[in-house]
């Protein structure tokens, strides 16, 4: 490939095709959330004015849960299927429908942190002083109870908490090992893992195609975390602090155009199309004009509490 | 009476010494004859069209001098020749009285003895030939075509490495595919669809350098047959073509060989004999491509003390035979082939060992075929002869990827290490017999048969991530699979009178695999009329079966490809084609023309469905996969000239080719990627002299299809896309024809008393051609639409001595 670009040139100009501008529909649908459904029209790649406005003033959307219409307020339900029709007078229309997932409850969790630098400071000392630095690995089993009879795509997803008296975090955690977990590159094939795009790769989506009804344990590594506290009096509030683990539960539309970005963003056929040595990738929708995606995810979420480990950890300095 | 002085000016540029002829011929025309001892010693035949007409000769030489072999072919004639530098110049022998003369001259050859009286040590040694010797207007095949070694090498091609591949796109109804690739799209059929034989011995990987360079190397090559239309009933196992290439055996007389140097690659051949009876033939090439780098990564690399770069691409293929002359009836050969390509990427960043984040990425692929086989050809009886042969081949590509990350810190170091390797393998045992009888004149029955124990290994990923002290070790749920299959052919060459003549033959064939046999039905039949000398019209029916097919994600070659059997869901993929041809030739056989119209129905075609990508790989891989048919037609037209100082021909195709599958296109039917309508080609080699020879070939065609995403759509706001991406939106699948392709490439060749220059011109006049067409920004950061363009005038040279 590197021959090739080496040597070759391109041209500016305007291909003569026929092209009709349709409609396009964005929404993600969460479970409780209202709902809401971007509509747009679709451009031609070099029409700056069109991608500067393709916004459709004209487009009449009417939501439908459960072949029924609703307003505008209404909050969906796990298990809804929903159907989004728009149309407009100028670029016709446009249906999608999607179902909301039920959220999968997270199963058994068992941390292993693992202390890999400890720095207490003294209380006496000057109140701008250090008084704790703890440097720590988190090892993570998360088991996902697959329910059976449907095909689950899932996306993981985390966050931490923790503040001192003063505000400040006292928590941070340092790098998500991706590839601790081989379950988050199921969707890498041989050439891209060969050529290297399986490397530095924060993908987290994932399907039950290889545990459908079973449990899977996800290996959730997260490596030099840090619980730092500075100029502060002692106060054991400081390590009320945890990481929270976010299973969802999302519509195959929804994992069906992560792994269509993957594949044009990091995937190295999205390159090889670029210059002709790949078919083309056009964007996934699962919308009836092709542009497009709606949507739809369900949540649960895990705390795990890291008062006690920080607790003992600092006591045993 | 007016005299016609023909010139035979065949294989001049590089073969221009000596050497021995090996020829087996009964009762054939003695042009037939003359070429091919044109072919294997660079002379010309100088001769009145008269002094041959209707002559047939009959002549059986093994490894002999010129001067011994056309003894032999004239000793019992009125024609006496004479060697004056590189021609030989026949004529009548002086009449010592005057008497009446025959209408035509007939040599007495020596005449087949009748079964039961045959000695032994009278039998013809048998010798393997090409089928295609006789011109076209006398065989009853349609779209066949023979190449000599020479041919190929008098085809100009990219950096001047001869090409078995890119010499036959030269030939009308074969398309390149990607420019500048060895890639073979026969009558809208797909690069897998064709089989290459080398010595009766399917290969499965017949590329280099990502489909640069084909895996043949043209100086192991004596010939080669090429089917297309009627395919004869020895061959199947693909849908649109076959190739059956022949190498080279040494010479008896002495040691011959030559060493070329090029620019891309040098190549050494040698053979010979050993002893009196056994002979040996050497063919070995070596890219340079890494030597040439190691200067380059040096400059690089030494700019950055740190960080370095690692690549290191080479290939290489060896033919070796040996063949032992047991007796009259028997000779036996065993010879390898060995290809492979190895190509070593990466690069690494060293920091001062007290501080720091540094890594070590290494690749490594390799990928190729090895081939070992045995054969013995025999004699069994004046009338028929049998070539066996039991052969070892397998394909392999391994990738190897090593990334380790190491971070150093005051308080220690933390390493990350992660191994991915994939292997790919196809491993055959092959065995195989081949009968050739003649029961009378009028007939040529081939028949045999042959078992092949397959075992496929699709893809299959090991991986091995380590950090600190957890390692996570991971792979695929691809298994192997162990197929058999087995083969019996028959067919007839039968003149029926001296304007018909038919070929009919019948090939059957089995597939088991996972416990289900798949059966395949073959039957052809070619039809010929003649209705004069000059003239020939022909009808042709093929039905051809394939077990196999290559998967390939892109439109290169690469040993990420996979050859997977046809398993589960999927049915043998077939193929029916009936062909139409008329064909001329002049009295003096100097030119031809013919037109070929051919019709295909393929069948459980497979390929890609719409968005494949989106079934993951721990899938079974053809998942992605989908079912379908497609058809072609079309007309190939064709005018060459055979002989004299300028020879090539023009050809014109206009052709039709789509493909309908039920999961890709929405279910309609949509062109195939190199449905070219119109192609014209044309291949002129001009001997200026006996030192220099010039090399020309023209080629144009309607641009490939393309899947062009001309509007696009504003990407939703979650998951892994950005604020502002755009998506493009989905088409018909090979909307856009890119604009015309033409090219002209060119080669000279300068002899001289050691050997040859051959200086070569890819793409002479520069007219860098469309092979994509890709949305970007440009300059500006306006959205623009930009025709990609790949590859400009590329000089080559190459010396090659002889020795």
């Amino acid at each position: 490939m590197s021959v090739f670009l080496l040597t070759g040139c391109y041209e500016d100009f305007n291909p003569e095709i026929d092209t009709k501008p349709v409609l396009c529909l964005n929404s993600l649908i969460t479970a409780g959330e209202p709902i809401e459904v971007e509509v747009t029209h679709t451009w031609m790649f070099n029409d700056e004015k069109s991608k500067m406005n393709h916004d459709v003033k004209d487009a009449v959307v009417t939501i439908f849960a459960n072949e029924r219409i609703v307003d505008s307020d209404y909050l969906p339900k796990e298990g809804d299927k929903i159907r989004i029709v728009a149309e407009s007078p100028t670029y016709g229309m446009a249906i999608a429908e999607v179902v909301v997932p039920y959220a999968t409850p997270i199963g058994k969790v068992k941390v292993f942190p693992v202390v890999t630098d400890i720095w207490k400071g003294d209380k006496d000392l000057f109140h701008y002083e250090m008084l704790a630095d703890v440097t720590f690995n988190l090892n993570i089993e998360m088991d996902v109870n697959d329910p059976e009879g449907t095909d689950n795509y899932y996306h993981f997803g985390y966050n931490w908490s923790g503040r001192a008296t003063d505000g400040s975090p006292t928590l941070s955690i340092g790098q998500f090992e991706y590839n601790s977990e081989p379950i988050f590159k199921e969707h890498i094939g041989v050439f891209e893992t060969v050529m290297g795009n399986d490397e530095d790769t924060n993908f987290v989506f994932f399907s039950d195609r290889q545990f459908s009804g079973r449990t899977y344990t996800l290996h959730l590594n997260f490596s030099n975390n840090v619980f730092r506290v500075k100029s502060q009096e002692y106060d054991e509030s400081w390590l009320e602090c945890g990481v929270n683990l976010y299973l969802t539960t999302v519509s195959k539309s929804y994992y069906s155009w992560a792994v269509y970005k993957w594949n044009v963003d990091e995937g190295i056929t999205g390159d090889l199309s670029d210059i002709g040595l790949a078919e083309s990738k056009w964007g996934y929708s699962n919308v009836t004009t092709g542009a497009g995606v709606v949507a739809a995810q369900s949540s649960a979420k895990y705390t795990i509490e890291l008062k006690e480990f920080l607790k003992t950890t600092l006591n045993n300095k | 009476m007016k005299q016609f002085v023909l010139s035979i000016m065949l294989c001049v540029s590089a073969v221009c010494m000596a050497q021995n002829i090996t020829i087996r011929a009964v009762d054939q025309p003695a042009s037939v004859v003359f070429r091919s001892i044109v072919e294997q010693t660079g002379k010309n035949f100088v001769y009145s069209s008269e002094l041959l007409k209707d002559m047939r000769v009959s002549v059986n030489v093994k490894n002999k001098s010129l001067k011994h072999t056309l003894s032999m072919i004239f000793k019992d004639s009125d024609i006496e020749y004479e060697i004056k530098g590189r021609n030989i110049i026949l004529k009548r022998k002086p009449k010592p009285k005057r008497q009446e003369r025959k209408p035509s001259i007939t040599i007495v050859a020596p005449t087949l003895p009748k079964q039961n009286a045959v000695e032994p040590e009278m039998l013809e040694e048998v010798v393997v030939v090409s089928r295609l010797e006789a011109p076209a207007v006398e065989t009853a095949e349609i779209g066949a075509k023979k190449l000599t070694a020479q041919e190929i090498i008098n085809t100009p091609v990219m950096f001047g490495e001869s090409d078995v591949i890119k010499a036959l796109q030269m030939q009308p109804g074969v398309s390149e595919g990607q420019e500048g690739m060895a890639g073979m799209h026969v009558h809208g059929g797909n690069s897998d669809e064709n089989l290459y034989m080398l010595d009766n011995v399917p290969l499965y990987q017949v590329n280099h350098f990502a489909g640069l360079f084909s895996a043949f190397n043209a100086e192991a090559i004596r010939y080669i047959d090429f089917f297309k239309s009627s395919i004869p009933a020895k061959y199947d196992g693909r849908l649109s073509s076959y190739l059956d290439v022949r190498t080279k055996n040494g010479s008896m007389e002495g040691h011959h060989g030559s060493f070329r140097l090029g620019l891309t690659s040098g190549a050494f051949n040698i053979d010979g004999p050993i002893g009196k009876k056994t002979t040996y033939s050497v063919a070995l090439r070596r890219s340079w491509f890494d030597v040439l780098s190691i200067p380059m990564l040096a400059l690089v690399n030494s700019s950055d003390e740190e960080e370095k770069i690692r690549l290191r691409y080479a290939f290489m293929d060896l033919n070796a035979k040996v063949t032992h002359r047991f007796s009259n009836k028997a000779t036996g050969f065993a010879s390898v082939y060995f290809g492979n390509d190895i190509l070593k990427t990466g690069s690494s960043d060293k920091h001062e060992p007290e501080c720091g984040w540094c890594y070590d990425d290494k690749n490594d692929f390799h990928w190729g075929n090895l081939v070992a086989q045995t054969g013995l050809n025999y004699r069994l009886n004046p009338l028929m002869s049998a070539e066996f042969t039991a052969a070892y081949t397998r394909y392999f590509s391994g990738m190897k990827r090593d990334w380790l990350t190491t971070e150093i810190t005051n308080d220690g170091t933390t390493e990350s290490h992660s191994i991915s390797k994939t292997n790919n393998n196809i491993n055959d045992w092959i065995f195989r017999a081949d009968f050739d009888w003649r029961p009378n004149d009028g007939n040529r029955v081939r028949f045999g048969g042959n078992y092949i124990l397959h075992s496929f290994l699709p893809a299959r990923t090991d991986r091995n991530y380590t950090v600190g002290t957890t390692q996570t070790l991971t792979r695929d749920s691809t298994w192997s699979y162990t197929a058999n299959e087995a083969n019996i052919y028959i067919e007839d060459d039968w003149q029926i009178s001296e304007k018909f003549r038919m070929n009919a033959g019948l090939h059957l064939s089995l597939f088991n695999i996972d416990g289900k046999t798949n059966y395949g039905f073959g039957p052809r039949l070619s039809f010929s009329y003649r209705p004069s000398d000059n003239w020939a019209v022909k009808a042709a029916y093929a039905r051809t079966n394939q077990y196999v097919h290559q998967l390939s994600q892109t439109y290169l070659s690469l040993p990420t490809d996979q050859w997977v059997p046809i398993t589960g869901r999927f049915k043998p993929q077939n193929a029916d084609k009936i062909s139409i041809g008329a064909y001329w030739q002049s009295d003096n056989k100097v030119f031809a023309a013919s037109a070929e119209g051919y019709w295909k129905v393929m069948r459980n075609l497979v390929d890609y469905r719409d968005e494949y990508y989106l079934q993951p790989p721990t899938e079974m891989w053809n998942a992605q996969l989908c079912s379908g048919k497609g058809t072609a037609k079309g007309i190939d037209f064709k005018i060459e000239k055979l002989y004299g100082k300028l020879t090539g021909h023009i050809s014109y195709s206009l052709a039709w080719s789509d493909r309908t599958f039920p999961d890709k296109n929405e279910g309609l039917t949509f062109p195939t990627r190199f449905d070219n309508r119109h192609t014209i080609n044309i291949l002129l080699n001009w001997n200026v002299s006996d030192k220099v020879s010039l090399n020309a070939a023209w080629t144009g065609h309607s641009g490939n299809r393309f899947t062009l995403l001309p509007q696009v759509w504003e990407s939703p706001g979650f998951g892994n896309s950005y604020i502002g991406d755009e998506s493009p939106l989905k088409t018909q699948v090979n909307n856009y024809q890119l604009p015309f392709y033409h090219r002209l490439d060119f080669s000279c060749t300068v002899r001289n008393k050691r050997g040859y220059w051959t200086l070569g011109l890819y793409n002479a006049y520069c007219h860098m051609n469309t092979v994509a067409i890709r949305r970007t920004y440009n300059n500006a950061n306006h959205p623009v639409f930009q025709k990609v363009k790949l590859l400009p005038i590329i000089p080559s040279i190459s010396y090659t001595w002889q020795f």
